[in-house]
């Protein structure tokens, strides 16, 4: 059929056509059809989410297993399945990670982290597998695909200097017959630097826990249906550093200045396709201090925005300092529940989120707790409000972690930093109905999202987080936290080689003794954290008597930001 | 023939169904005890990182979740652009629907899922205006300058898709940003670019189907530049990471017959066809088949194309150069100028300006069809194929030493670009004296 009318159209072709079209073969050229898919337009990948640079939680905590000194737990690429193979996941190789440390309160980092990785790909083009055989150390000739990082520092905005380079990092566990002792290839990824430094990057589970149902009440749902752990069983990309108060502290002097502010970020090179493709600069795509921050504080469309942006700018972004004082979740909370949602605007919040807990900033939270501007060699005029995760080195390490943290009346935890153990999620909905300025737990949220633990029990000793799920793993909760009985993974760092680079600078300062608590504690205000201690002790949930509601500040007491 | 009528009835029949009980299969259970998938998660390893089921997921645990609506939507198309089945899109467009209809204001991310689902369509004005609704909504939206990339791109403008392109590249530096950097980058003819973007792209890609993707266009740029064994080596690569990526078996199957290896190419082209029967994978199947001398099996395939093409509208889709290709296909050129001309009415692509000059042509209005020729190839895009039509062009408007030397160009740039037109411009270009 389309032979015939090639044909008849042919007929009609212009005389210098068919002059040549005798030179042709056959037939074929009248219908020649247009070159292979020009119809189908090109369609790339549109993705929503980039895991690889998206910082899902960041911790910081000090633990009673080495005083004097914090750690850091960063996290990407939520959701990684166990045993994916021969998926895995590697930290992206073209990007930057980030922890930020604020000690001045100028909402500008004092103290900066960067990592960058590398992959060794020796797969070669006949396999594709991630390991060609059972793995047994991190250098085993059937490991085909490594990565390894640079981790570089900067302080007080001098130049990067690498503190190591080649570290190596614990490989995504692929499954028992692969890796029949994954703890021990944990134990080789952990690294010792010069300057008592602690460093590890890797797999491992996924340390936060909620019932994603929870949510269900950012859309006008309720609670009824919570209590499993929806992260369960998932592992996680995390990296850990241990560093000396003194190389985060303000003056180094965490006795005097013990409070920080913590906030991670991801970068990405800028490239140019104007005029030629260039490179050059980076690009901030992530940015995470505070936990549910991005799912409970930050409106929709101010999301990016906040990952593309400074703490400096936040106290010039009125909506979301708008947001914060003037929070949709208690609304929400009083159309299910009838709870009156407290006045605004929420200066209280503003503490929790903005400034930390402190009396020197006008807001209503009566106590002095994790501002940096308790710190001794701040002055007032040069603090700048801004989203950090606030922790003050100094508050003792709890014997027994509330999970409550703060609220629970236990000050070392979350919103003073955050310990792998806090259960964030029921803390910010107390916070956000009100508690931290009433110092009165709310009953109809007291069980929260009814998840109080994460599934796996985390380590005593560095780097705390649990080794990642594999084959057979039980993911039941066990509940507890801390002082439970360690992995494998916990006697590593003896066996782990101690580069020989020496932090320059630090090197003689090396595990120079802890920060005297108690001079520390004084430091921000002995009788404040004292009184906000009682505010909080007492909780609904452990069905004692409640302390009289302390009354908020008043209301109109408007944040200067 | 009749055995490829009941072919196709039997594909068309089974396709729609498909599309029609799966858009059941997927909101049918939303309504299933959230207590199952809980305890699920909790009791066992976990639940699929598959994009769908992991939104199917939390709408079970959370179902006013309209962001998470907007992103199944996105899932969904996903999956349609990776498997080329555009049965997704139904399903697509109702989880956009829940998602307006949770949140009917401020909803940027459901105004960009219906963007890209216009994209998906061809419909690319209603995918700009989405875009540019979304990015009044939210100025950093990454995802929103992608839709609108890619629309200002297929419609023909090229100084706001650079625009939009740079954008996303500002506030996203990523795979989604790159892979369209690079493409921004070959259609001006900065292959070696292009490629270079591609790579980082390919750097940043996580999933199987990701890296598919990035082999794929690598594999397609090496084959731009003519080499045929670098892309075979990209497209194995990639089917490696994603042994079911059409786009790269189509690649290979298409490196197949431009070395001449018609059987190999005749084989390859029967499985691309049988796993995503598309209008453009079945146009190049039956181009095969007819160099290969097998014109029965070329109208069978040239016939269920025509039924993918009805299946593609039938779906919401709009493609007058689709429409303008077959019709070129089937000998109607007259059809096809009807229909190219209509899509250029909705975009100026250089893709449509080439169709639309190359279908005038054969129709016999060689001064037109010379415009739009030329039209094309005005941005600087590489093609084989532009060059070719032009220079045929040319050559039947007797301008010989300008055929001559765009037909040199074509098969400079790919020795190989068509198992059907390659030897065409060969023979042409000794007719007038030039030699490749």
């Amino acid at each position: 059929m389309s032979t015939t009318a090639s044909r008849g159209r042919r007929r009609r072709r212009a005389p210098a056509a068919i002059a040549v079209a005798a030179v042709l073969a056959g037939a074929l050229y009248g219908f020649a059809p247009i070159d292979a898919g020009a119809s189908s337009h090109r369609e790339a990948p549109l993705t929503a989410a980039d895991p690889a640079v998206d910082n899902t939680d960041l911790y910081a905590f000090v633990s009673k297993d080495r005083p004097g000194y914090v750690n850091f737990v960063a996290n990407w690429i939520p959701f990684e399945e166990p045993n994916g193979g021969p998926n895995f996941y590697p930290f992206a190789t073209d990007a930057s990670y980030y922890v930020n440390v604020d000690n001045n309160g100028d909402a500008r980092p004092d103290a900066r982290f960067r990592w960058t990785f590398r992959t060794q790909d020796r797969r070669g083009t006949d396999t594709f597998l991630y390991n060609n055989g059972p793995v047994t150390s991190l250098d085993d000739e059937n490991l085909l695909v490594r990565q390894t990082y640079t981790l570089e520092s900067s302080f007080n905005g001098a130049p990067f200097k690498t503190r190591i380079s080649g570290a190596p990092v614990a490989p995504s566990r692929t499954g028992p017959a692969s890796m029949p002792d994954y703890g021990k290839l944990r134990g080789q990824a952990v690294v010792q630097l010069p300057g008592g430094w602690k460093i590890f990057a890797g797999q491992a589970d996924d340390p936060f826990f909620l019932d994603l149902r929870v949510f269900d009440l950012l859309y006008g749902g309720d609670l009824s249906e919570t209590g499993q752990d929806t992260l369960a069983g998932y592992n996680v990309n995390t990296i850990v550093l241990q560093v000396p108060f003194k190389d985060v502290a303000l003056g180094a002097d965490a006795a005097r200045n013990p409070v920080i502010g913590v906030w991670t970020t991801t970068d990405r090179p800028r490239v140019r396709i104007t005029g030629g493709d260039s490179y050059g600069g980076q690009v901030q795509v992530s940015r995470l201090g505070n936990p549910l921050v991005n799912e409970v504080v930050v409106p929709n469309g101010l999301k990016d925005a906040f990952n593309a942006s400074s703490p400096d700018r936040d106290a010039k972004n009125p909506t979301l300092v708008r947001r914060v004082t003037e929070p949709e979740v208690p609304k929400l909370i009083q159309a299910i529940y009838g709870i009156p949602a407290p006045a605004t605007p929420r200066n209280d919040l503003a503490e929790i989120f903005l400034t930390g807990i402190t009396t020197k900033a006008g807001g209503p939270i009566k106590a002095d707790l994790n501002s940096q501007l308790n710190n001794a060699d701040v002055s007032a005029s040069g603090f700048v409000p801004s989203e950090q995760l606030r922790l003050n080195l100094g508050v003792p390490v709890a014997g027994q972690p509330d999970r409550l943290g703060v609220l629970g009346g236990d000050l070392q935890g979350f919103p003073n930093g955050r310990r792998l153990t806090d259960d964030v999620v029921d803390i910010e909905l107390q916070a956000l109905v009100g508690a931290a300025q009433t110092g009165k737990l709310v009953d109809a949220l007291a069980a929260g999202d009814k998840v109080d633990a994460n599934d796996q029990a985390f380590g005593a000793a560095f780097p705390y987080v649990a080794l990642p799920n594999g084959v057979g793993v039980n993911t039941a909760g066990s509940g507890s936290a801390a002082g439970s009985a360690p992995s494998t993974s916990e006697k590593p760092s003896a066996e782990a080689p101690a580069p020989s680079l020496t932090p320059a600078g630090y090197a003689g300062n090396a595990d120079s003794g802890q920060v005297p608590m108690a001079v520390a504690v004084s430091a921000v205000g002995t009788a404040g954290v004292l009184a906000l201690a009682l505010l909080f002790l007492i909780g609904w949930w452990r069905r004692r008597s409640r302390p009289a509601p302390i009354t908020p500040g008043s209301t109109d007491q408007t944040l200067q930001l | 023939m009749r055995r490829h009528r009941m072919v196709r009835a039997t594909i068309v029949i089974v396709v729609v169904a498909a599309a029609i009980l799966s858009i059941g299969a997927a909101f049918g259970r939303q309504s299933g005890p959230p207590r199952q998938v809980a305890e699920r998660a909790a009791s066992g390893p976990a639940a699929s990182a598959d994009p769908i089921v992991r939104a199917q997921e939390r709408l079970r645990l959370v179902p006013r979740d309209w962001r998470t609506w907007a992103g199944l939507a996105v899932a969904y198309l996903e999956r349609g652009r990776t498997t080329a089945d555009p049965g997704y899109y139904p399903k697509a467009h109702e989880a956009v629907r829940r998602s307006l209809a949770l949140r009917p204001d401020g909803n940027a991310d459901a105004l960009v899922a219906r963007g890209a689902l216009a994209n998906a369509r061809h419909d690319f004005a209603a995918a700009r205006r989405d875009a540019l609704a979304a990015i009044r909504l939210n100025a950093y939206g990454a995802d929103a300058y992608a839709v609108l990339a890619d629309a200002e791109t297929q419609l023909g403008r090229p100084t706001e898709a650079t625009a939009a392109v740079q954008r996303l590249l500002d506030l996203r530096p990523g795979l989604s940003a790159y892979a369209r950097g690079s493409y921004d980058l070959e259609q001006r003819g900065a292959l070696a670019a292009a490629t270079g973007l591609m790579r980082r792209a390919l750097d940043a890609a996580m999933s199987p189907a990701d890296i598919a993707f990035c082999r794929g266009q690598l594999g397609d740029l090496e084959w731009l530049a003519g080499d045929l064994s670098g892309a075979a080596e990209q497209y194995a690569a990639g089917l490696g990471a994603d042994p079911r990526a059409v786009s790269l078996l189509r690649g290979r199957a298409r490196v197949a017959a431009a070395s001449g290896l018609l059987d190999a190419a005749i084989a390859n082209y029967a499985d691309v066809t049988r796993r995503s029967p598309t209008v453009g994978y079945l146009l190049e199947y039956a181009r095969v088949l007819r160099a290969a001398g097998r014109t029965g099996g070329a109208a069978g395939q040239l016939a269920l194309a025509n039924d993918a093409q009805r299946l593609f509208v039938a779906n919401g889709g709009v493609d007058g150069l689709t429409a303008a290709e077959l019709a070129i296909e089937a000998g109607r050129p007259s059809d096809a100028v009807t229909a190219a001309r209509a899509e250029w009415a909705r975009r100026r692509h250089a893709d449509v300006a080439d169709t639309l000059g190359w279908a005038l042509h054969l129709a016999g209005r060689d001064a037109e069809a010379l415009r739009y020729a030329r039209l094309a190839g005005a941005r600087g895009a590489l093609s084989a194929t532009y060059a070719y039509h032009l220079g045929m062009i040319e050559l039947s408007l007797g301008q010989r030493r300008a055929a001559r030397a765009n037909l040199d160009r074509a098969l400079g740039r790919n020795p190989a670009f068509s198992p059907i037109d390659a030897p065409i411009a060969r023979k042409a270009l000794a007719g007038l004296g030039g030699a490749r």
